[in-house]
Parts: C-alpha cells; sequence; structure tokens
C-alpha cells in the first residue's frame, strides 16, 4: 500500500478511500488539458498566487537543511554563537514556511473550489440547454456521475495535486542542481537508486494490477447482488428464494475474500521493496562518501564530511517528490478523463433559439398542419413516413394507433423537442422552425404518462408553468383539476413538500398535479400523453369533466388507449405505420370496419367477448 | 461495537498482525540509532570497515523490518477480510429475512448502502485499527522510550510540544467537522436539482424554465461551494501549526543538544537520530488522531449494520404445514400499513375464498385490493380481526410451506439477472425444461421468447430492461405458473396485456389450471367479467360480491366503474 502521509486535507475529508482506485486513462490528453487549463486560468489570480507560494516554499524547504547543516557544523566545531544565529535563522525560515503554507492551503482551496463552482455551473447551464435526444439517448446515472464523480476528482486534484506537482517539480530540481553542486558523483549514485525505485514501482504496480482489477470485478459482483436481491425483494420473498440468494450470495462473498487478500499481500510488498531499495541508496551514498571524504584534500572527488550529511538529507529530500509525481500522475490522469467527459457533454450542440418569425403565445389560433412529416431517431429506422394532418383552431383530436406507430414522436415534433427531416409543421401557418422556441412553447401546455415533480411546495409544483400566479389561480387550477380535495387534506395544504418527485403521493394524485400545472399554464394547445392511463377509470371519470373544461377553446392533442377518453374527440386519427391510415369521428371510423374497428375490438370492448 | 464478535473467529491472525508489526516498528526505531552510530563511527572517524558493517546490518534489518511488515499486512488483511465476508453474509442472511414492513422501514436504497458500502468501510476499519492504530501507538511509545534512552532531556522538549500539538490538532477538527455534514447536505442538494432535470427535461423545456433551473442550480452551487471553501479555510490551519511545532521541537533538540555536544557528553549523530525519533513520535501523534475521524466514521457504519443484523423478522411463522391449504377466511379484517396508524387500508372485511374458485377483487387505486393479497402471503399481518386458511389461523402456517402452494404475480414484475429459464425456474427450482416450455405457452409468452436470438437461453440483463412491460408480465406469469401452485394469485399484472393476448392467457389458464384456486386483482372489468364470483372493494371494505351480472344489476359501485370503462351500456354488445 502507499506509504502514510500526514497529507492533513485528503486523510481528514470523511468517505474518502484511494488504495483500489483504478487509473483511468483520457482518451485525448492534450486537447482536455488544454480545455482544464483553460478553466483553471478564469482563476489566473489565485493560480500565480498559489504558484507564487508554493515556490517560495519550496524556497524554504530547500533552505532548511542547509541551515541545518551549518548548526550541525557549529556545534561540532563548538561555536555556540554561529549555532544560536543558525537556530535563530531556522526558526524564522520555519515561521515563514507554515504562514506560506497556510497560504497554500487557502489558495489551492479557492483554486479548485473556484474551477470546479464555474464547471459545474457551465456544465448545468448546458445540460439544460441540450436537446432531448441528448438526455434520451444518454444513460441518466452516466450523465449524473459527470456531475458528481468527475466534478469531486477534479476538485481534489486541483486542490491538492498542483500545488503538490509544482512543489515536488521545482524540489526535485533544486536538489538536483544543488547536489550536483556537492558532488556530481554522489548525485549520480542518488539519481540512480531513484531511477531503481521507479522502476521497481512499475513493476510491481503492473503485477498488481490485475489483481485489483480482479477484486474491483468481483465485488462489482458481490453489489450487483445485492441491489438485485433487496431491490426485488419481494418476489423472492413471494418464491421462498431467500435461502438460494443466500447460498449464491455467500459464494460470490467468499470469492471476494479470497482475491481480496491476494490482492492485499502484493499490494503490501510495495512498501517494503521501496525502502529497502532506498535504504540501500543510503548506503551506498554513506559508503562512497566516506571513501570520497578518505581521499587527498586536493584530489578532484574530495568532499568534506558536512557535505555527506547534507547528502543524505537532500537525498532524502530528493526521492519523496519523486514518489509523490507518480502518485499524483495516477490521480491527475483520472481527473484528466473525468474532465474529458464533461467537456464531452458542454461540446455537444445545444437547442438553438429558433427562428424570429412574429410569435404571440398568448393570441394564437392553434391551427396545426402537419404536411408530408419524414422522421427517424435513428437513421434508416424511420416513425413517420408522409404524415399529414389538419387540425382546425379549437379541434380536439385524439390520436390512436398500436405501441410503437408513432403517436408520441407527434408530440415529440410538435414541441421541436425533436426536428422534422422533412415534410413541414406549421401553426397558424408560420412554420414551426421560423417560431422563437421559447414562444412555441409557451403556447403549449403537455401533460405526459410519467409525471415530472420536483423537490419543492405542491403550490410552487402547480405554480411550475406560470412562477408568477397568485395563491388563487392556483387553488383554482387544483379544484378544477379535482386535485384540491386531497391537497387539503394533507398536513400542510399547498405548502407540503414533496420529496424524491413526489414519492409520498399516489401516482394518480402526482399526475392530477402535473394536470393542474398545465391548467394553470392556460395554453393555446394543449398536449395530453397517455395523462390518464396511470389513474383508474374511476378516478378518471371523476376529472374527466374538468379534462373537458380544459380542453374547451382551446387546440388539444389526446394520446390515449381508452375509450372513455377518446370519444368525445372532434376527430380521432388513427396511425399506423408512420402514416394516417384512417380518420373520422368515432361512429364513422367504427362503421368503416377497418383498423380503428380492430383496434377497439381488441381493447375497448374487451368486454362483450 | 457488537460487531466485535465476528472478529472472534480470526483471533488468530488479528493477533499476529500486530505482533509482526513490532518487528517492523522495531526496525523502525532501530534504524535512526544505526544511522547515528554510522555517522558518529564510520563516517566522522573514516572507517571504511565499521562503516561497511553497520551498513550491511542496517540493510538487514531493513528486509527483516520490511518483512515483517510485509507479513502484518497478510495477517490483517486475513483478519479484515474474513470478518468483512462474515459480516457480509450475516447481514445479507438477515436483509433476506426481513419482512416486508421492515424492509419498506429501511428503505431498499439504504439496505444496499448498508450491505455496500458500510461493509467496505467496516473492512478498512478493521484493518486499519489493527495496523495502523497499533503501528501509530507501538511508534510514539517506542520513539519516547528511544530518544529518552538518547537524553532524558529531550523528555522536556516532548512534554511541552505533545500536549499543544493535541490542543491544536482537537481545535481544528472540532470547528470543522459540524461542517462536513453540511457539506453532504450541500451536495445533496446540488445533486437534487441535477437529477430532477435530467428525469424531467421534458417538463422543464415544455414550460420553457431553462432560465429559473439554472438559477435555483446556480444557488445550490453557490451554496456548496462557501461551505467546501469554509471547511478548507479551517483545515488549512492544521498543517501549518504542526509544522510549526515538530520544527520549533527540532530547533529545541539541535539547541539543546548542541550544548550538550559542545559541553563533550554527546555526539553529532546522537542529535539527528533524535530529531529522527521527534519527527516519528508527532507523526504517530497525527496519526493517531486521524485514526479517531475514521473511528468515528467506522461507528456510524457499524451502528447502521447492527440496526440490521438486530432487527427480529417480524413476522414469524408457525409450524403447521398441511398438505393441502383449504378455504381462505378473512373474518372481520382491518389493516393499515406499520406505522400509519391514521391510514385504514382495509376495515370489517369479510371475505372467503373456496377451493377451486376463481374469484376477482375489484376496485379503484387505493381501494386495498394488493393489501389483502399481502395479507394472504402473509407480507404483512393483519391489525384487526384474523384471516383463517382450512379453519386454522394463519399465524399457525409454516411460512414456507404456506408460500410454496401460493403464487403470486404482482403488480410489478421484478426480473433478475440470468436466462429466461432460470427466470421462469424461480417459479419452481426443480422444473423441467417441458415445465418450462409449457409454462411459457400458457403465460402466452413462448411466442416472443423463441424469436429471442437464443431461445429460453437468452440472457435478461439489467432487471429485463430490454423486454416491453408486457413481456416482463408474461414472464412472470410463467414464473408463477411453473410452480403449480394450489393458489394463484394476479395482482393487477396484466394491466400491459392487450385484451386479445389477456383473453387467450385467461382460457388457457382455465383450462390448464383446474382446480387452481385463482384470485385475480384487477382494474378493468373486462379482465375479471368471467370469474366465478366478483368481490367489489370501496374504501377498504366488501362494498358488493357476486358474478358479473348480479353485481350489474345490484351494485351501484360496480355499475359506476361499468360505465365508465364502457361510456354507455348499449357499446358492449357493439
Amino acid at each position: 500500500m502507499a506509504e502514510q502521509k500526514p497529507n492533513a486535507m485528503q486523510a481528514m475529508r470523511p468517505g474518502r478511500r484511494g488504495p483500489m482506485m483504478q487509473v483511468e486513462k483520457p482518451k485525448n490528453m492534450k486537447a482536455t488539458l488544454k480545455k482544464l487549463i483553460g478553466y483553471i486560468g478564469r482563476n489566473r489570480r489565485n493560480f500565480f498566487t498559489l504558484l507564487g507560494v508554493t515556490l517560495s516554499i519550496t524556497a524554504a524547504n530547500l533552505l532548511a537543511p542547509a541551515l541545518q547543516q551549518r548548526a550541525i557544523d557549529a556545534i561540532e566545531a563548538s561555536l555556540p554563537q554561529k549555532l544560536l544565529l543558525m537556530l535563530g535563522l531556522m526558526v524564522l525560515t520555519y515561521l515563514m514556511n507554515a504562514g506560506l503554507t497556510y497560504l497554500q492551503g487557502i489558495f489551492s482551496a479557492k483554486l479548485a473550489q473556484g474551477t470546479v463552482r464555474t464547471m459545474r455551473k457551465d456544465l448545468f447551464a448546458r445540460l439544460v440547454r441540450l436537446p432531448i435526444r441528448y438526455t434520451d439517448t444518454h444513460n441518466h446515472g452516466d450523465i449524473m456521475s459527470r456531475m458528481t464523480n468527475d466534478v469531486e476528482n477534479i476538485s481534489n486534484s486541483v486542490s491538492t495535486s498542483i500545488a503538490s506537482l509544482c512543489s515536488s517539480v521545482l524540489m526535485v530540481s533544486g536538489c538536483f542542481i544543488i547536489m550536483i553542486c556537492y558532488s556530481p558523483l554522489l548525485a549520480l549514485v542518488s539519481t540512480l537508486t531513484i531511477g531503481l525505485t521507479l522502476l521497481a514501482s512499475t513493476f510491481i504496480t503492473k503485477f498488481m494490477r490485475k489483481f485489483f482489477v480482479r477484486q474491483q470485478r468481483i465485488l462489482g459482483a458481490v453489489n450487483g447482488q445485492v441491489e438485485e436481491m433487496v431491490s426485488g425483494y419481494r418476489t423472492v420473498m413471494a418464491y421462498n428464494r431467500q435461502e438460494r440468494a443466500v447460498d449464491t450470495f455467500n459464494h460470490t462473498s467468499d470469492q471476494l475474500k479470497k482475491t481480496a487478500i491476494y490482492a492485499n499481500i502484493f499490494g503490501g510488498f510495495m512498501g517494503p521493496v521501496m525502502n529497502f531499495i532506498s535504504n540501500v541508496g543510503f548506503l551506498l551514498i554513506a559508503i562512497i562518501g566516506g571513501y570520497l571524504a578518505s581521499l587527498p584534500q586536493d584530489h578532484l572527488l574530495y568532499i568534506t564530511v558536512g557535505t555527506i550529511q547534507a547528502f543524505i538529507l537532500y537525498s532524502k529530500q530528493f526521492s519523496r517528490p519523486i514518489n509523490e509525481i507518480a502518485n499524483q500522475y495516477a490521480a491527475i490522469q483520472t481527473a484528466i478523463a473525468g474532465a474529458e467527459r464533461i467537456f464531452e457533454v458542454m461540446d455537444s450542440p445545444i437547442e438553438d433559439e429558433g427562428g424570429n418569425a412574429p410569435y404571440n403565445p398568448k393570441t394564437v389560433k392553434g391551427a396545426l398542419s402537419f404536411q408530408d412529416v419524414h422522421f427517424a431517431y435513428e437513421p434508416k429506422k424511420p416513425v413517420l413516413q408522409g404524415f399529414n394532418l389538419e387540425v382546425e383552431a379549437g379541434q380536439k383530436i385524439a390520436i390512436v394507433g398500436a405501441t410503437g406507430s408513432g403517436k408520441t414522436t407527434v408530440v415529440n415534433l410538435l414541441t421541436r423537442f425533436y426536428d422534422i427531416d422533412r415534410g413541414s409543421i406549421t401553426i397558424d401557418g408560420t412554420p414551426l422552425t421560423a417560431i422563437p422556441r421559447g414562444k412555441l412553447r409557451e403556447s403549449l401546455a403537455i401533460v405526459l404518462q410519467d409525471t415530472v415533480l420536483f423537490s419543492d411546495t405542491i403550490a410552487r409544483n402547480i405554480s411550475y408553468s406560470k412562477p408568477d400566479a397568485t395563491m388563487e389561480e392556483i387553488e383554482a387550477a387544483a379544484k378544477a383539476t379535482g386535485a384540491d380535495k386531497f391537497i387539503r387534506k394533507l398536513k400542510d395544504g399547498y405548502d407540503t413538500l414533496l420529496t424524491e418527485g413526489g414519492s409520498n403521493l399516489s401516482q394518480g394524485q402526482r399526475q392530477l398535479l402535473n394536470i393542474a400545472r398545465a391548467v394553470l399554464a392556460d395554453p393555446s394547445i394543449l398536449i395530453l400523453d397517455e395523462a390518464t392511463s396511470s389513474v383508474d377509470t374511476r378516478t378518471e371519470m371523476h376529472i374527466q369533466s374538468a379534462m373537458v373544461a380544459l380542453m374547451k377553446n382551446r387546440t388539444s392533442l389526446i394520446i390515449a388507449h381508452r375509450l372513455s377518453t377518446i370519444r368525445d374527440a372532434d376527430k380521432i386519427i388513427v396511425i399506423d405505420h408512420g402514416k394516417v391510415v384512417e380518420e373520422g369521428d368515432h361512429d364513422t371510423l367504427l362503421s368503416q370496419k377497418g383498423t380503428y374497428y380492430n383496434l377497439y375490438q381488441s381493447q375497448f370492448a374487451g368486454i362483450a367477448t | 461495537m457488537k460487531l466485535f464478535k465476528y472478529l472472534k473467529p480470526y483471533w488468530f491472525w488479528a493477533i499476529l498482525s500486530p505482533l509482526s508489526m513490532i518487528g517492523e516498528v522495531l526496525a523502525d526505531l532501530w534504524l535512526p540509532k544505526l544511522m547515528s552510530l554510522m555517522i558518529n563511527e564510520g563516517v566522522l572517524k573514516q572507517n571504511q570497515e565499521i562503516l561497511v558493517a553497520i551498513g550491511l546490518r542496517m540493510l538487514l534489518i531493513v528486509l527483516l523490518g520490511g518483512l515483517s511488515g510485509s507479513l502484518c499486512s497478510v495477517f490483517a488483511s486475513l483478519a479484515s477480510q474474513n470478518f468483512a465476508c462474515d459480516l457480509r453474509k450475516d447481514v445479507f442472511k438477515r436483509a433476506m429475512g426481513l419482512s416486508f414492513q421492515q424492509t419498506d422501514k429501511f428503505t431498499t436504497g439504504s439496505l444496499i448502502t448498508r450491505l455496500t458500502n458500510d461493509i467496505t468501510q467496516m473492512q478498512h476499519f478493521v484493518e486499519q485499527c489493527i495496523r495502523m492504530f497499533i503501528r501509530s501507538g507501538l511508534m510514539f511509545l517506542g520513539g519516547i522510550i528511544m530518544m529518552l534512552s538518547l537524553e532524558s532531556r529531550f523528555g522536556l522538549i516532548l512534554l511541552c510540544s505533545l500536549p499543544l500539538q493535541l490542543l491544536l490538532m482537537a481545535l481544528v477538527l472540532k470547528a470543522a467537522n459540524p461542517l462536513y455534514a453540511k457539506v453532504q447536505k450541500r451536495l445533496d442538494a446540488v445533486n437534487n436539482v441535477m437529477q430532477e432535470n435530467v428525469n424531467g427535461a421534458r417538463m422543464v423545456k415544455a414550460y420553457v424554465q431553462e432560465e429559473r433551473e439554472v438559477a435555483r442550480f446556480n444557488e445550490a452551487n453557490d451554496n456548496l461551494t462557501d461551505t467546501n471553501l469554509r471547511v478548507a479555510f479551517i483545515i488549512a490551519r492544521l498543517s501549518p501549526v504542526l509544522s510549526i511545532i515538530m520544527n520549533c521541537s527540532v530547533v529545541a533538540i539541535l539547541y539543546l543538544g548542541g550544548l550538550q555536544t559542545m559541553a563533550g557528553a554527546m555526539e553529532v549523530g546522537t542529535i539527528m537520530a533524535a530529531i529522527d525519533y521527534n519527527t516519528r513520535i508527532l507523526h504517530s501523534v497525527m496519526m493517531v488522531s486521524m485514526m479517531f475521524q475514521s473511528i468515528a466514521r467506522g461507528r456510524a457504519s457499524a451502528k447502521r449494520l447492527s440496526e440490521v443484523l438486530e432487527t427480529e423478522p417480524a413476522i414469524k411463522g408457525g409450524d403447521y404445514a398441511p398438505k393441502t391449504l383449504g378455504a381462505i377466511t378473512f373474518e372481520q379484517v382491518g389493516f393499515h400499513y406499520p406505522g400509519f396508524e391514521g391510514r385504514t387500508v382495509l376495515k370489517d372485511l369479510n371475505l372467503t375464498v373456496n377451493p377451486g374458485e376463481n374469484i376477482a377483487i375489484l376496485g379503484a387505486t387505493g381501494a386495498g385490493k394488493s393489501s389483502l393479497i399481502h395479507l394472504i402471503t402473509r407480507f404483512y399481518d393483519t391489525t384487526e380481526g384474523q384471516i383463517t386458511i382450512g379453519g386454522k389461523p394463519i399465524q399457525d402456517f409454516d411460512l414456507t410451506a404456506l408460500r410454496d402452494k401460493i403464487a403470486v404475480v404482482l403488480q410489478k414484475s421484478e426480473l433478475f439477472s440470468g436466462s429466461v429459464a432460470e427466470n421462469i425456474r424461480w417459479g419452481n427450482p426443480d422444473a423441467t425444461e417441458e415445465e418450462i416450455r409449457r409454462a411459457a405457452e400458457i403465460a402466452q409468452a413462448a411466442e416472443f421468447i423463441e424469436k429471442m436470438p437464443d431461445g429460453y437461453d437468452s440472457v435478461i440483463a439489467e432487471k429485463g430492461a430490454s423486454l416491453s412491460g408486457g413481456q416482463k408480465q408474461r414472464l412472470s406469469i410463467a414464473r408463477a405458473l411453473v410452480r403449480k401452485p394450489e393458489l394463484l394469485i394476479f395482482d393487477d399484472s396484466t394491466s400491459a396485456l392487450d385484451l386479445s393476448t389477456e383473453g387467450k392467457l385467461r382460457r388457457a389458464i382455465r383450462q390448464e389450471l383446474k382446480g387452481t384456486t385463482l384470485i385475480t386483482v384487477a382494474q378493468r372489468i373486462a379482465s375479471v367479467k368471467d370469474c366465478d364470483r366478483i368481490a367489489v372493494l370501496e374504501d377498504g371494505t366488501l362494498s358488493a360480491i357476486g358474478s358479473h351480472d348480479e353485481l350489474l344489476k345490484t351494485s351501484p359501485v360496480y355499475q359506476e366503474i361499468y360505465r365508465s370503462q364502457t361510456k354507455e351500456g348499449g357499446m358492449i354488445d357493439g
């Protein structure tokens, strides 16, 4: 294991462990590093102050052994005055060093936090403006981990690595120069042993790595099993699988134990081997130095005894930062790999502002026209192929079709979550792409099957669609949907704080809040995408009147599979394979005995079969 | 620390480890002394022979020290890994034995963290305790002894520096500690905003609230940065203060030692050795205080693990294990979820399910349908009244025997990693391939399974993420069917199937599973129309029971549900 170092900052932060951390290699080190430096550069003042402070500390650290050496020389030569002088200088140096170290701590924290704060800010600002396609096609956990783990790694690296890397490099070069001045031969010996240490450490690390990789893998398996069995405990229990689960788990757990012990055994050799090599170097310096000191004084290689002692101190100071650089290198690599992932998000193209045609969300009538629309989420897998639809302002349109027929895609295109590949969509005759994106969305309200609630009060969740709504307006919206009844039953009423996306509410209640939100938005165009499939039919019936009121005087697109929601529509369109195959009202479509009739038979009229 | 008993079986390693540590510490303590000897006798007196002799001795000691250090780490890891392994097994076993209400109380997320992070924490903790704590302690004591043996007056220096160091460290840590919890809270807030925006991106965009979210995030971000900086500023004091103390004692040693040497009572090498010991002592004090931090952390983990270990399963079975179950009777049953005393789920419920009967339970969300099912499988216990099976109170039944005769298809289909066949086999570990195929056929799953690349051997990844809701439900149903249960319960588990598939499924079940008692929980009348009897639940109690036709005539609640699903009666035949 790595040598224990009194790095207070790192050791004292709870919950952070490094020994088994896997080093990750960035793909494009140079470009990422450049960008990262750009971020650090925004705190230029902090950075250069930190650099200056670090430089001074290094100088103080180089000075200290020299002073100590003089002090010992003074003792040897019995010069009390000189000893006192040297001790006084030492105290001064140390005080200065301490003061500088404090400043270093402050400035490196400022630099790290400042950098990370800007990064987080930029990352989030970017993320919020990324197209829906991005969130749809990327794993949410993965996106989250960029904000958490990757940023954290960068913060650690910036706060500790930069300072320690700078001081290490300065220290090594300083020591090296001084050592060469003292005795080139001994300097060579010192350098050789350090080379040997490095070589040994790379070799051992490489050898060890496979054990740690294996350990990591089995740990993953153990955690996977825990996750699966604990979150599926209902099924585990219903099928009496507890014992089997325990057996399997015990087996994996044993495996983990075995690999971990192997990894530890080999890992444990690292320290002693390094220690041994550095002591061999130390001994070589003492022996060769002793020999050189015994040479005649006019010999080219002659050195004094004091020099040997200074050398021993310097060679110690020489080797420590080299180990540190090696340690930091791994941490920095991981951080850069993290930065790469963050920049990848930041470099993704964001949504544009849309067009600049005059468009007033409040006065829009809501006549929609889809003409020969083609669209595919993935190339060569067309979803809409020549989709045509005319909707008059204020019409209620129901869209039905089998799963995967492209119903939701219509919504995605109308809201410009996705853009069409070919054809055109217009609102009141204005092409979607000409309308400013924000204004377009202001004229729409959507209610989706998956409810979205934020950790905030109920009132603020309803007013999400209209942040400046008064309490009266909010309550009116809740009353219109029938949500008011259950809200009042809650302890804090409208001020009830929702936790974890509203997990303290039932699915139906969550959806009522989402519908209330749409009511409050008072849009020209309303989109209900399977909005009521998660509430039961009776509840749906009870909010039906609210829905009817909500849909009055506005263009409404309803995607649903329940008959009750669809029947009242002015026009029902049936989508199949990305095209409108039938349209008309309920009775007309039924009498056609086509696709709608079949769908109806298999789904809505099930009671009769 | 009740978890200590898990270390007991490995006391041998746990003791051997610090013992071999002594070797390492001795070597570490011996080295400065040898070095001083080497400088005094070898270098200063320019005696190459002594130099080489002492040097070789040094190397030997380094080698021996390193060896015992390695052994120590091997023993420590043997002890800590075995400890962690046993602990993990026990906690997992306990977690698997918890009743529903207890798992709900812990929450699955927290249980998972306890089983993963907390165990790892404990393992690190034990390993650190064995190695670092004892090492630092030994180093501390040994260093003091060695230093005093060099010159007793050096003790004075330690007497000043040690308490000062401890005091200052305690002060700094005390100031910083409460802030860590705050940092965590602020970090959670940042992550929360992020999470909500990732999951609710559509809503944010649809209502054009990007600016507001950015503002919300910036506030959380700034708060986090502020708190982080506060902690960092406090911690930044620690390092300079400690280095001043350490270096000032070096100066003091040089001064005291210098006077002695000049008086001829000491040699230069001795001063060097004393400086070395001084550094080690102060360093070990620092390590020990760091250990206190990790003890606090270890304690928190230990507490969280003990909580799980000390939880006795709330529901225990009896030892009655009959061959067949018989009629299930609910007598005046009342129920509320543990901890939700005010919210009655079921009340005054009377219902008898006869063997071989095909009964449905219908009602709105929150009417108590699923709770009723949970009581039959004893996932929960009634809070009032009682349930009897075949005339015997349900509490008398052996839990395994009871659940072996029942197969429940839950509302949420939970699949596990493994192949399709393995997942179905969950229902009955001894099922033959033929039986699995048969179950899949009845469950209407055979068709899509055979279309999968490897058929029944296709691997289900990530809890069935690649399957549609309907496919997952059909696999869960096959899993229940292969059990060949006496009582089969569908808890709203066909909601993702279209009616024609559901119809085929019901017909197949009726034909294949004659004699099996069937309880179907549903919201759709279409799913339950053909059952022998339909029990209509309303607000936690039985509102009506009877066949479809009877209920249509007599039950207003049923009529209302019926209308809501058909809009108008005439449509049924239309």
